[in-house]
């Protein structure tokens, strides 16, 4: 069975915002936007209602988050930040090529971004390796911000980031942009408010499930301060010399400590969805290692959140599968969903929007930061997700069953595992 | 599993890439976490000894994990070491006994600047209690990095003595000390809250709001204060809530949908009347959110009257917290001139469910029977929306004159018919009384159909249907088959597929094409056998494929399909395909099968292509897929990728990771996608000629080999002799390669 909608998905973000839109189910997320004719300004968003945005770490990701923030009326992007000349240039390029002026300032460091009193909102596209610490920066400088996940690299990151979100007031969006997705939200629907019957398995497709970091290359001639500022580069992460090769942000450092790979890249997507599928609950306390194809996982009450890298319908990239005792719903970035049965729909339309644009989500955090609500992609959703990759991650790094008590946030007597859970920032950063 | 019986066994790095991959073990050698172990004291030796750097840093990885006390001083000697310092503290930060603690704080008397700011966060990290003099002692450093770190880490340390200097210190003369001491006062107000200690958490939370610090440690401040006091944090919230400084009302419109008391909802519906409209918004957004009767009142009063976007605002809110009390003034506002608050108005009412729907939908369903005028479809539009099962009424709807109604009407059965009441819409469908209807129908039909319990009864319903319709209706029918799935609906489709009306088999070959089960593939195959050559035949036939590809199947169940498959298939490229899908196959049916193929010239490069893959997935291979593999001129070889580019010029793409990732024990290399742009991740020079040069290792021999765009991959043995070598176009291109072997730079260069 598939969801009726429209047919087709293009891979244009914002053709399918305007298709979205036509549709009318963004309703739910009608921009918090003063309408300019309500105020008599022609359609123009009043100065008062802008949210002015500075950007850090914008690389190739980042670019298309930076073009979803853009196309909003009422952002006013002011400033870039990254370590690499070349990207700092070419993102003041596209800002004022979007205004017309040479306004977009251009920072070395991102603290003189943060020191900027004019700056609300903040968009973290760093590689992983920063995206924990500069998002606890950010909203210890009194930002608010969006943050490309995954956001922590390990389990003490996660809880760092939640409760300084929490402490700071601030509103935080992970990256997780399929959660204002039409169909991944009606899939999660269906299992949280109990139509598939009583919750026993959620799956989630890691892509890859080797524990792994980043290692030591041999040092090559360090380029020039103000080309790549290769100490901010590493950041929090131990030192090692310079080497072109750890420059894909994108991988370097991603799992910190001792993990990463595809439980934590994939999985702060499709498990982050499943999380959500069980209502955000606390992490599963069960992880055991990989075992044909699959790690398997168990919430307090027995539900399983199982990894699986085969045996799923063809929907495309980052599916996910929630099974009840009375039905199943599988969904990927195809945009269309399948139900083990016609009545799941029971009257509900939905959208079929391919190619998971980010465009919604960001959306909704700008609402957020006007009403101060709770994102989807929130820091205590986005937290324990994430703790379900890592501890995933460390039941395959030991290559053994682990269990983790949600209360304490340790592994009772598992010395071991416990040890995984952090690791040192290199100085002087701190979370 | 006992921790006691874990060992680490090996660190691999892949120097090749830039990736470790740790390979952990089980034995029954006793774990380093509970002492010492041959593996600590190897790692330990690493440190001691003239190991690189590297290696040391490495070593100081694994001491997190594995090692124990007696690790302490060769980590703690790294300490002032400014490379390897980072290093160093991982472990003394992980290992769980007090000589860490101990380690560190004496470092920190020797150490300053950077050095001395990490050791200090790891103090924090560890939560030293008997670091609080020596921390507080640093609060008076000269480097405010230092003084910094020390009030971050009396913070965390969290007791009611850490906070004692840090109190003290938010009187400082210098603003920065103010600052990180007011960091750490939350800190621990946080820690002391927790532990229950709230009277010492909330006075130290006022005492950073009362401070001369940085704005954003007064609003934590503020919030901890509010939350600290619990319903006594009321007032001191609605009087954040009014301050005049946004980020105060800011902080103020988060935490009151964090505090758990009874008086807040109140407060803020009381302060609603007096707010300006900006932040009435932003009142009325915190009400919605915290949900509950008590703010409907004031909702609803702000939704009947007053500015435009407050209205707005309120009347969004009512569809989330509103009840049957709201159903008269909500329809009221969306029969409003206003567009914008019509709108609203109708997303609300068909949203609105608080205290039950039950009441609500009479409500709507009672005003249905005597509606007329612009209220009918508004009526009919919300029946639909809320899925009244209002039927009757609604079906009466269908003999308006004005098609706006009908169309309303229909679009509404199609949200609330049943099995039983569809034919109705069927009957719209197939033969609608004014044409005009026919879109409007057709697409109720299909929302009906695809939501009905029975499938199998809906489609048997719309097959009979089918029979009296006309052709476009017939096509419609097939598409709406074809999104419900099911017995029936494949039977149905599959029928107009074996048919001999070309727009039927259209239309049906290509909803086969993506049928969503498995179930399709036998008809799928039938068909692809039995219809006459052409396009139909061929749609059929890579349908077949495409569940061989991608559905879940056992190896056994996919190689009998590859078998069918290539039985099946009628021309060179259908073989062609059908070796392209079987390759992820790794069976010795298939390889079997791909070989035997590989015997007609026309499909050698493809089998062998194959071959390679299917001999790559399959790990250790048997001798016998080795003879069979040899048959291709694939020996098995033992291949290293050590350098791969691919690009034009100076643009040149760095491909060793990708490539590596499918290299296997033959020479010809398999890539996963077809062509280079596809497997390399894009295309490095657009509209430039490409090359792909790979150096490697081949039965110990370097060897260096060039490519052109696309060509098949088969590096040559070092040093053979020309005619060795080959290399030929992917068979997918039309291009036409040759290669040819240079010696003196041991390339074989292809396509010049």
């Amino acid at each position: 069975m598939i969801a009726s909608g429209i047919k087709g998905s293009g891979s244009s973000g914002r053709m399918q915002r305007r298709r979205f839109i036509k549709a009318g189910i963004a309703a739910a997320a009608a921009p918090m936007i003063v309408p300019g004719s309500a105020l008599g300004l022609d359609g123009a968003v009043p100065p008062s209602e802008r949210i002015v945005v500075g950007g850090i770490g914008i690389g190739n990701r980042g670019t298309y988050d930076l073009g979803c923030f853009l196309e909003q009326p009422d952002v006013q992007f002011a400033a870039v930040c990254d370590v690499k000349e070349a990207r700092r240039l070419a993102v003041k390029k596209i800002a004022d090529g979007k205004y017309g002026n040479q306004d977009c300032a251009m920072h070395a460091d991102f603290r003189e971004l943060l020191d900027r009193k004019d700056i609300d909102a903040v968009l973290i596209a760093t590689g992983p390796n920063w995206h924990g610490l500069a998002a606890v920066l950010t909203a210890k400088a009194g930002k608010d911000m969006y943050c490309e996940k995954p956001c922590t690299k390990n389990i003490s990151e996660s809880l760092i980031l939640r409760d300084t979100i929490r402490r700071t007031g601030r509103v935080f969006q992970a990256g997780t942009q399929r959660r204002n997705l039409p169909h991944f939200a009606f899939a999660c629907e269906l299992a949280r408010t109990g139509r598939l019957g009583k919750l026993k398995r959620l799956y989630a497709h890691p892509a890859g499930m080797k524990a792994m970091t980043s290692g030591w290359l041999p040092a090559e001639t360090e380029p020039a301060k103000v080309s790549v500022d290769w100490d901010r580069y590493l950041g929090p992460a131990a030192w090692r010399p310079f080497n072109p090769k750890l420059l894909d942000g994108f991988n370097f450092e991603k799992g910190g400590g001792l993990v990463g790979g595809g439980v934590l890249e994939w999985g702060s997507h499709c498990v982050d969805l499943c999380q959500w599928a069980a209502d955000d609950r606390p992490p599963p306390v069960e992880y055991n290692p990989p075992r044909e194809g699959e790690i398997v996982t168990r919430y307090a009450d027995g539900v399983e959140l199982v990894f699986r890298e085969k045996g799923w319908l063809p929907l495309g990239s980052c599916p996910v599968r929630f099974e009840g005792e009375d039905g199943w719903v599988e969904a990927g970035d195809s945009g269309k969903l399948v139900f083990s049965s016609p009545t799941l729909l029971a009257g509900r339309k939905v959208e079929e929007i391919g190619g998971y644009p980010a465009t919604f989500h960001v959306r909704e955090f700008l609402d957020c930061v006007k009403t101060r609500g709770r994102p989807k992609g929130n820091a205590e959703a986005a937290c324990n997700a994430h703790i379900a990759c890592h501890a995933a991650n460390i039941a395959i790094f030991l290559g053994r069953p682990v269990r983790f008590d949600t209360v304490t946030n340790e592994f009772p007597g598992d010395v071991e595992a416990n040890r995984l859970r952090s690791e040192a920032l290199r100085e002087p950063w701190r979370m | 599993m006992s921790v006691n019986r874990c060992l680490y066994a090996a660190a691999t790095c892949l120097m090749a890439g830039w990736c470790v991959v740790f390979v952990v073990m089980l034995s029954g050698e006793a774990c380093a976490a509970d002492g010492r172990t041959p593996k600590e004291q190897k790692l330990l030796a690493v440190l001691r000894g003239d190991a690189t750097e590297a290696d040391k840093a490495m070593a100081c990885k694994e001491l997190a994990v594995f090692g124990s006390v007696d690790a302490v001083p060769d980590l703690a000697k790294l300490l002032d070491n400014e490379r390897l310092a980072s290093w160093a503290r991982i472990p003394l930060e992980a290992i769980p006994d007090a000589a860490c603690d101990a380690a560190l704080r004496e470092a920190a008397d020797g150490l300053s600047g950077r050095l001395l700011v990490g050791v200090i966060n790891s103090l924090g990290v560890r939560r030293d209690l008997a670091a609080i003099n020596l921390l507080a002692k640093r609060l008076g450093d000269a480097d405010p990095a230092v003084a910094d770190a020390a009030a971050a880490a009396l913070g965390k340390v969290g007791t009611a003595a850490a906070a004692e200097p840090l109190r003290k210190s938010l009187a400082a003369a210098t603003p920065a000390l103010r600052a990180s001491a007011a960091e750490g006062c939350v800190l621990c107000a946080e820690h002391l809250l927790a532990a229950n200690q709230t009277a010492a958490a909330t006075a130290l939370y006022d005492a950073v709001r009362q401070a001369d610090v940085p704005k954003p440690r007064v609003i934590e401040a503020t919030r901890g204060a509010i939350l600290a006091r619990g319903e006594q944090g009321v007032p001191l919230l609605v009087e954040t809530l009014r301050s005049p400084d946004r980020d105060k009302n800011r902080i103020a419109l988060g935490t009151a949908r964090e505090l758990k008391a009874a008086g807040v909802l109140p407060a803020l519906a009381a302060e609603l009347p007096r707010a300006t409209p900006e932040r009435a918004v932003l009142l009325i957004e915190a009400l919605a959110d915290l949900g509950g009767m008590a703010a409907v009142p004031a909702t609803l009063q702000a939704a009947g009257t007053g500015p435009k976007p407050v209205r707005l605002s309120a009347i969004r809110a009512l569809g989330r917290i509103g009840d049957a009390t709201c159903v008269n003034p909500l329809l009221t506002v969306a029969a409003d001139s206003d567009v914008d608050l019509a709108s609203a108005a109708k997303s609300a009412l068909a949203e609105v469910s608080a205290g039950g729907s039950k009441e609500i939908d009479d409500q709507i369903r009672g005003r249905l029977a005597q509606a007329q005028g612009p209220a009918l479809p508004l009526l009919i539009e919300l029946v639909g929306r809320r899925r009244i099962g209002a039927v009757d009424e609604v079906a009466a709807a269908l003999g308006n004159a004005d098609p706006a109604v009908r169309g309303t009407a229909l679009a509404c059965l199609g949200e609330i018919v049943d099995l039983e009441r569809l034919p109705l819409l069927v009957q719209q469908a197939v033969v609608p009384k004014d044409k005009a209807d026919a879109g409007a129908a057709m697409k109720a039909l299909r929302a009906a159909s695809v939501r009905m319990p029975d499938r199998e009864a809906c489609a048997e319903k719309l097959v009979s249907a089918m029979a009296s319709a006309p052709p476009e209706t017939k096509v419609a029918i097939l598409d709406i088959l074809g999104e419900m799935q099911g017995a029936n609906a494949l039977a149905a489709v599959v029928a107009a597929a074996e048919g001999d009306d070309a727009t039927l088999q259209d239309a049906s070959t290509r909803l086969l094409g993506n049928w969503m089960t498995s179930e399709a593939g036998p008809s799928l195959l039938d068909l692809a056998k039995s219809l006459p050559a052409g396009k139909y035949q061929s749609r059929a036939f890579r349908g077949y494929l495409r569940i061989l590809r991608q559905f879940a199947a056992s190896d056994a169940e996919r190689s009998q399909m590859g078998r069918l498959a290539y039985v099946a298939a009628r021309t060179v490229d259908d073989r062609k395909a059908v070796l392209d899908a079987v390759r992820r196959t790794p069976t010795m049916d298939m390889l079997t099968m791909v070989v035997e193929a590989g015997a007609t010239p026309e499909l050698r490069e493809d089998a062998r292509i194959a071959t390679a893959t299917i001999m790559s997935k399959m790990g250790e291979a048997t001798p016998e897929a080795w003879t069979l593999a040899g048959r291709l001129g694939l020996p098995k070889v033992q291949l290293e990728i050590l350098r791969a580019t691919y690009g034009a010029g100076d643009v040149q793409k760095d491909v060793t990771t990708p490539l590596r990732k499918v290299v296997g024990n033959v020479p010809l290399i398999p890539l996963p996608a077809a062509g280079y742009n596809a497997s390399f991740g894009g295309d490095p020079a657009p509209g430039q000629t490409k090359r792909l040069l790979i150096q490697y290792r081949l039965d110990g021999k370097p060897g260096e080999a060039s490519f052109a765009e696309d060509a098949v991959i088969v590096l040559p043995v070092p040093g053979a002799a020309a005619n060795d070598a080959t290399s030929v176009p992917h068979p997918s291109r039309s291009e036409s390669l040759h290669g040819r072997w240079s010696p003196t730079r041991r390339t074989l260069v292809a396509g010049r």
